[in-house]
């Protein structure tokens, strides 16, 4: 596989000494990690590491980023597994969990834990042991939250290790165990600080036990003794100490504080506010009653501060010069300038001359160690400047004001010193903004001294105590550096532009190790220094500050220039040769554990006790007491335990280390440098490879603890940064509520003055107004007399008015009369042409006058005589037209009336008219109704006409039968006649014959004529009488003779001349027996019926002629018949004319009638 | 009907409750009230419903015009009648066609002989179909009516109705018979059919003689107040009836002549509803009797 070999390859070169190479190297493994995503670059990295042990390998491995963490963990922990690859396995995981990853959080949740927990629980091993507790230290406030579901696995691991420590069951070497110790302790530090009730309530049940009651005693106890009572103690509980509410706020530094702040141990607490106040107080005041008087009179002289302790006011004045510590006002310079010399000599680097300074990866080291190492310096100068009045007056009672003068002196060169110095700093923005404020506070900064001497005072004793065995030889050395610094100034700012440029990643971590070493060293030199120039600096105040602040930045800056240049004038040089060897030869730390051996269990320099006297205030005192003892130790080259009793483990580590140290350098001093292997084997022989292993192992126990101190000391610095950025908000507000006050003065001072020029301008207005109102007045009373004058004038002038008027009217009068009289003069001319002209006109008048009388005489005779001729004419016309006036009048009367009579008739006539077709429609209705009434008559006359038809035909047709009847009957009779006859008289039968004929044609108009007859009689039936015969031809020559009988009387006339004709007849027929002429009906229905009759007459005539010819047929021949036949055909033919004729008059009877009727 | 507001309001319910008969009375006493009588309104009123008996004679006598319309001539109109029936009866009695003993019946017969001028030479002629169904006519309206010359000329005219306005009607019955006999009851008519009976039926008894001799007087008259008042199909109605109401015993009998001889000897005990089935029928068929003249 390609990749695999350049994986390989890589490796390989990962560790090449060449800048350029690493540097593409590096790149080149990050690129990759970004790209892949697999695990086997990052397995490759971890063996490669377990077998090189390789510095670049570890720095990529530490700063792995996100997708890779489970990989990497997931190695760890399969090394973890293994015994062997467990110690450097654990190394890692620390160096990995001490760069903090952003996937820290993922720690809790990986199996890491579990198989780190149960390593700690099982394994054997010191080293490994305590490795592991710091690893977990480290990693207990990366997790608060999530770690406290094995909580009970931690605490279980406390006591496992506690009771370790005192039985030494593994009867390892004792140094193990006091680096065992020392991480127990630490470890109960974090679980008590962490955990404060669930721990206690673990301490109480497990310590209950009587096996463990003797491991309480010996090791619990004492850790006890450095421990406050946690607040969590009294307000918390175990559930609420386990709620994530609390841990969320929180981050890792600031867990890691948590746990500081309830440490009484000096070592390990944090003396941020009041608890380590008064932890210190009580200390102090012990130690020091000499100091309670200034210290008084300082709580008087800063009372503004209230509650504020001498110790903890001092950071609070310090923040409110920023002229004077600008940048630099780190939390580190404030601490340092409260405990000043404890810190910085108490960490272990300082005190081994060889730590790296904290490299954390967010902030340039070089750039922080220098701020680092500048607030020690700068602090010490102002301090010292301070420090110079309580020296030179008497200590008890020094004047304030004497004291407020020298500061004065002292803050204004140093305001004055600043400007170069903040040139160096890369930020702009800020030098601007604070050297405006210098101004504006110099006045505020009269404040300041008290809070000056306050620091120097409190550790001045102190000061003082570890100074005096400081040869005074030094201080010419310094003065000599300090006057050749000067001469230099110009040349270090040329220095310092290159420095920039050198802050590469590479660079830096390869140079700033050697370089902060340096820088250290040199602060240590430059503390000291200032402490010696102290007492010099009161007769020239002026001069110190400013130097010793700008000889502070040449010592850390110039370092890495010098060892170039080898020895020199820097101040490193001009020290013991201990301090500029380990910083010459020590550029890399691979040679500083070498180094470090011989160090370790040699003795100790007594060039570093007061040093750490005067770092350590506390264990100082304890150390004075005990140093005879401690001598006495030193000297066998191992550590009582028991002293440990009363002092913390990390005291008695401090000391181990500080021993190893010593007689490191002890054996150094005796050895030549270049040869190191071969001075060992020089030195002591081959050395024993068990001593060679313990040698090792407690070298890596010591590096481990110096990483783990290193963490808390980045944490620290995190804190410090925060706060760092609080207090900048702070004084930033401060400054600006200094510069609204300022501003507010200004214009109250502006309002002071407006309010003078007002009162000013009132006064002005006043008077104004006052000639004002005289000027009115005094207007007033002249305009008043000029009133007066023109009522004066009005009166006068009316009175000139009047007379004026008066006048006018006088000449109006005058005028008129004038007038008057000239109208009279006029009329009287016009009189007088009048009377004049009258007289002319008379004259002309009398003249015509007399003209006219002759004129007048003439036509009065022309007059009178038309009035003769007139007078005739007129009377006669007027008479004619007077009278046909009279009579027109009168016709026109007339006329009227005969129109009104006219009107008068015509609305009678009407009247009449519209009776008259009133009555007309009266009639005509009751013309309907007769109508009607005659219809319904007719039709009751018809229904009775119809019944007695019915009858009449009844009748006839009984008639008819009685007619058979009858023939019958003859025929039977003359049948038994003949029969006689023939019998007795042949003659008498022929007669016979001739009768029956003659008998039979009468017969048959007999029975017409009484058919008539009964209809005539109305229904009185009488047989008639059959006897009476007559000779036909008489009847028929009768007939012709009565011609002239009335029409009416015709057809019975006929039928009563045949019946005359017959004498047998006895019944005479009369006309009066017919219903003739009574009424119409009658006569109608004779002339129907007669009509019928006749036509029936006919209809019979036949009827009996067929018979007569029957009975001729029946009656045999007969010749006589046949010569009578005749005359009835001739009488029948007569009967048609007559019927016609009566028919004829029948109608014109009837319309005569109907026309009667209808009218 | 111009009095319809002296009329009983309940009267257009009663019939429908099943109560015939209860107002016609009052109707038509207001209808012969009038002076001169309303033939039509008179022929509605006796076609749409039954005439009460008290009336019976005197309807019969105005629609068969043997009295007028006019009240005024009712007297003389009758007079004349009995005139005319004496008469004849007196000159049959002369030529002693009749004697004190001679029957009603035939006394009628033989004057409407003569009144009809067909009186035979003498007795010993044997009568004619016409006359056998004038004298069953007669016998039954002798039944009907007590006054004899007022049962001459209801005879006399009924008959000459027969004869004249109804002749071709009464020809076309059978035919008639025979289509709505189909419409009720095919099957019988079948069988009918089936027994050749069809055409031997008595048509005689039920269509000349309207079913005098064959029904009881009473319920001849309700037939009788149809016919009189001019619609004979009543009398094909009836005879439907008559065979539906004897339909099974029909269907029993098997011969023509069975069939004949039971139809001409009906049972008389229900012939009351046989009547009113066949009016409801005749109603059915022909819609309003007023316009089935």
């Amino acid at each position: 596989m390609a990749q695999q070999a350049n994986v390989g390859e890589l490796l390989s070169m990962l560790d090449s000494p060449i800048l350029g190479v690493l540097e593409d190297i590096t790149a080149a493994f990050k690129d990759n990690l970004i790209c892949d995503r697999g695990p086997m670059l990052v397995n490759n990295l971890v063996d490669y590491y377990l077998e090189t042990n390789s510095q670049q390998a570890l720095h990529i491995l530490s700063t792995l980023q996100e997708p890779h963490d489970k990989h990497l963990l997931d190695k760890i922990n399969e090394y973890m597994g293994k015994a062997a690859t467990r110690l450097p396995t654990l190394s890692l995981l620390g160096h990995v969990i001490r760069r903090q990853p952003s996937w820290k959080h993922k720690l809790s949740q990986a199996p890491l834990l579990l198989s780190l927990l149960k390593c700690l629980k099982t394994d054997t091993d010191v080293v490994v042991l305590t490795t592991g507790v710091l690893v977990l230290i480290t990693m207990l406030p990366m997790i608060p939250q999530s770690g406290k579901q094995y909580l009970h696995d931690f605490f279980g691991i406390f006591g496992r290790l506690s009771a370790w420590c005192l039985q030494n069951s593994g009867h390892v070497a004792e140094t193990y165990l006091v680096h065992l110790h020392a991480s127990v302790y630490a470890l109960f530090h974090r679980l008590y600080g962490m955990y404060p009730c669930n721990f206690v309530s673990f301490l109480r049940s497990h310590y209950s036990m009587k096996e463990n009651l003797e491991t309480f005693e010996e090791v619990v106890k004492p850790m006890m003794e450095h421990v406050r009572i946690h607040p969590e103690l009294v307000t918390g509980s175990k559930d609420h100490e386990l709620d994530p509410r609390r841990w969320k706020r929180l981050e890792t530094h600031d867990v890691v504080i948590e746990c500081a702040k309830i440490s009484l141990d000096p070592a390990e607490a944090s003396y941020e506010d009041g608890y380590y106040s008064v932890s210190r107080k009580l200390c102090t005041s012990l130690k020091h009653h000499q100091t309670d008087p200034s210290a008084s009179h300082y709580i008087d002289t800063q009372s503004s501060y209230g509650t504020s302790t001498p110790y903890s006011t001092p950071r609070l004045t310090l923040s409110q010069m920023p002229g004077q510590l600008p940048q630099i006002l780190s939390p580190q310079s404030m601490r340092l300038s409260t405990e000043p010399q404890q810190v910085t000599i108490w960490s272990p680097s300082a005190v081994c001359g060889m730590t790296t300074p904290p490299t954390s990866p967010g902030i340039t080291p070089s750039e922080s160690s220098q701020s680092a190492s500048q607030p020690y310096s700068k602090a010490f100068s102002t301090s010292a400047g301070g420090k110079g009045t309580p020296l030179g007056t008497p200590a008890t009672s020094p004047p304030p004001a004497c004291i407020s003068d020298d500061f004065v002196h002292v803050s204004l060169p140093s305001a004055a010193a600043t400007p170069p110095k903040k040139e160096d700093k890369p930020d702009p923005g800020r030098p601007l903004l604070y050297r405006q404020q210098n101004v504006t506070n110099s006045e505020k900064s009269l404040d300041t001294p008290g809070s000056k001497s306050s620091v120097t005072l409190s550790d001045l004793p102190e000061f003082l105590g570890g100074l005096s065995f400081e040869d005074s030889a030094e201080k010419d050395r310094e003065e000599d550096a300090i006057s050749k610094e000067i001469s230099e100034i110009t040349t270090d700012a040329e220095h310092m532009v290159p420095r920039g440029g050198f802050d590469s990643p590479f660079y830096r971590s390869n140079e700033s190790l050697s370089g902060s070493q340096k820088k250290t060293h040199s602060v240590v030199s430059s503390v000291q220094g200032h402490g010696l120039t102290s007492e010099p600096l009161t007769s020239s105040l002026d001069k110190p500050g400013p130097e010793s602040a700008r000889e502070t930045p040449k010592q850390t800056f110039t370092p890495i220039d010098k060892p170039c240049g080898g020895s020199g004038e820097s101040p490193a040089g001009n020290r013991e040769g201990t301090s500029g060897e380990t910083s010459i030869l020590t550029p890399s730390p691979c040679k500083v554990p070498a180094q470090r051996r011989v160090g370790f269990g040699s003795g100790q320099p007594p060039l570093y006790e007061h040093l750490f006297e005067v770092a350590l205030p506390k264990t100082a005192y304890l150390f004075v007491g005990k140093k005879t003892e401690e001598l006495l130790k030193k000297a066998k080259g191992t550590q009582d335990e028991d002293c440990m009793s009363s002092t913390s483990p990390v005291e008695v580590l401090d000391r181990l280390i500080q021993q190893g140290a010593d007689a490191h350098t002890k054996e150094l001093s005796k050895l030549s440098l270049p040869s190191k292997s071969a001075d060992w084997t020089h030195f002591g022989g081959s050395p024993p490879s068990d001593e060679i292993h313990t040698l090792r192992n407690q070298l890596l126990l010591l590096h481990n603890q110096l990483l783990y101190e290193r963490f808390k000391r980045q944490q620290h610095a995190l804190r410090n940064r925060r706060l760092l950025r609080k207090v900048i908000k702070a004084t930033a507000l401060e400054e600006h509520n200094a510069a609204m006050k300022d501003q507010l003065k200004l214009q109250e001072r502006e309002i002071q003055a407006f309010k003078l020029s007002l009162q000013k301008e009132q006064a002005r207005y006043h008077q104004f107004q006052e000639e004002h109102e005289n000027i009115v007045a005094q207007l007033h009373s002249q305009i008043r007399q000029l009133q007066h004058d023109r009522e004066e004038f009005y009166n006068q002038s009316q009175e000139l008015q009047t007379k004026l008027e008066d006048c006018r009217n006088m000449i109006a009068d005058l005028r008129l009369e004038l007038k008057k009289a000239n109208n009279k003069v006029c009329h009287t001319e016009l009189l007088l042409s009048q009377v004049s002209q009258k007289l002319s006109n008379s004259e002309s008048v009398q003249q015509q006058m007399e003209f006219l009388n002759r004129q007048l005489l003439v036509l009065g005779e022309v007059n009178e005589l038309y009035l003769e001729q007139l007078q005739h004419k007129h009377t006669d016309t007027t008479k004619e037209v007077e009278m046909l006036h009279a009579a027109f009048r009168k016709e026109l009367e007339k006329a009227k009336f005969c129109v009104q009579q006219q009107s008068q008739r015509l609305d009678a006539s009407q009247k009449r008219i519209a009776e008259l077709e009133s009555q007309l429609a009266k009639k005509d209705h009751l013309f309907l109704e007769q109508k009607k009434y005659l219809e319904d008559i007719k039709i009751q006359a018809r229904g009775q006409l119809q019944a007695v038809e019915s009858r009449y035909k009844a009748q006839k047709r009984i008639t008819q039968a009685f007619e058979l009847e009858i023939l019958d009957l003859f025929g039977r009779l003359e049948k038994s006649s003949l029969l006689k006859k023939l019998e007795e008289k042949t003659e008498a039968a022929e007669a016979a014959e001739e009768r029956l004929d003659c008998g039979n044609e009468g017969c048959a108009d007999t029975v017409a004529g009484y058919s008539e007859e009964t209809i005539g009689r109305n229904g009185e039936t009488k047989p008639p009488s059959t006897r009476g015969s007559s000779s036909s031809k008489g009847g028929s020559s009768s007939e012709l003779s009565t011609p002239e009988k009335p029409q009416n009387q015709r057809f019975s006339s006929r039928w009563e001349t045949s019946m005359l004709l017959e004498p047998s007849t006895t019944v005479p027929l009369t006309v009066g027996s017919l219903p003739s002429s009574k009424s119409f009906l009658g006569m109608k229905a004779r002339e129907l019926f007669r009509n019928k009759s006749e036509s029936q007459c006919d209809e019979e005539g036949v009827t009996i002629n067929s018979l007569s010819d029957t009975l001729k047929t029946e009656l045999c021949k007969d010749p006589s018949m046949e010569t009578k036949a005749p005359p009835s055909p001739d009488n029948l033919s007569l009967s048609p004319k007559i019927q016609e004729s009566s028919v004829g008059q029948l109608h014109i009877m009837d319309y005569n009638e109907t026309h009667h009727d209808h009218s | 009907m111009a009095d319809d507001s002296q009329r009983n309001f309940r009267s257009v319910y009663y019939e429908k409750v099943g109560f015939r008969g209860v107002e016609e009375k009052k109707s038509l006493e207001i209808l012969l009230k009038d002076d001169r009588l309303d033939i039509e309104k008179l022929c509605t009123f006796s076609q749409r419903f039954p005439l009460p008996s008290v009336y019976r004679i005197l309807v019969w006598k105005v629609l068969l015009g043997i009295i007028p319309p006019h009240h005024e001539s009712h007297t003389l109109v009758m007079n004349y009648r009995r005139e005319q029936y004496w008469d004849i009866h007196h000159a049959l009695r002369i030529i002693r066609f009749i004697n004190d003993s001679t029957p009603q019946v035939d006394v009628f017969l033989r004057i409407h002989q003569l009144e009809s001028g067909k009186l035979p030479r003498n007795l010993a002629f044997p009568l004619e179909p016409e006359d056998e169904v004038f004298l069953a006519i007669a016998k039954a309206m002798e039944e009907m009516v007590e006054d004899p010359i007022e049962c001459y000329w209801l005879v006399s005219c009924f008959v000459n109705q027969l004869n004249s306005k109804h002749k071709d009607s009464l020809q076309q019955l059978p035919k008639i018979l025979e289509q709505y006999l189909n419409v009720e009851d095919n099957r019988l008519l079948m069988h009918l059919k089936a027994c050749s009976a069809m055409s031997k039926l008595p048509y005689n008894l039920w269509f000349k003689k309207c079913f005098a001799g064959c029904l009881p007087e009473s319920s001849l008259q309700r037939v009788w107040d149809k016919v009189i008042s001019g619609s004979c199909k009543i009398l094909v109605f009836v005879a439907v009836e008559i065979l539906l109401t004897f339909k099974m015993k029909i269907i029993a009998l098997n011969t023509a002549e069975k069939i004949t001889q039971f139809l001409e000897n009906i049972p008389q005990d229900n012939t009351d509803a046989i009547v009113s089935k066949a009016v409801d029928l005749w109603r059915m068929h022909c819609g309003t009797p007023a316009h089935s003249v």
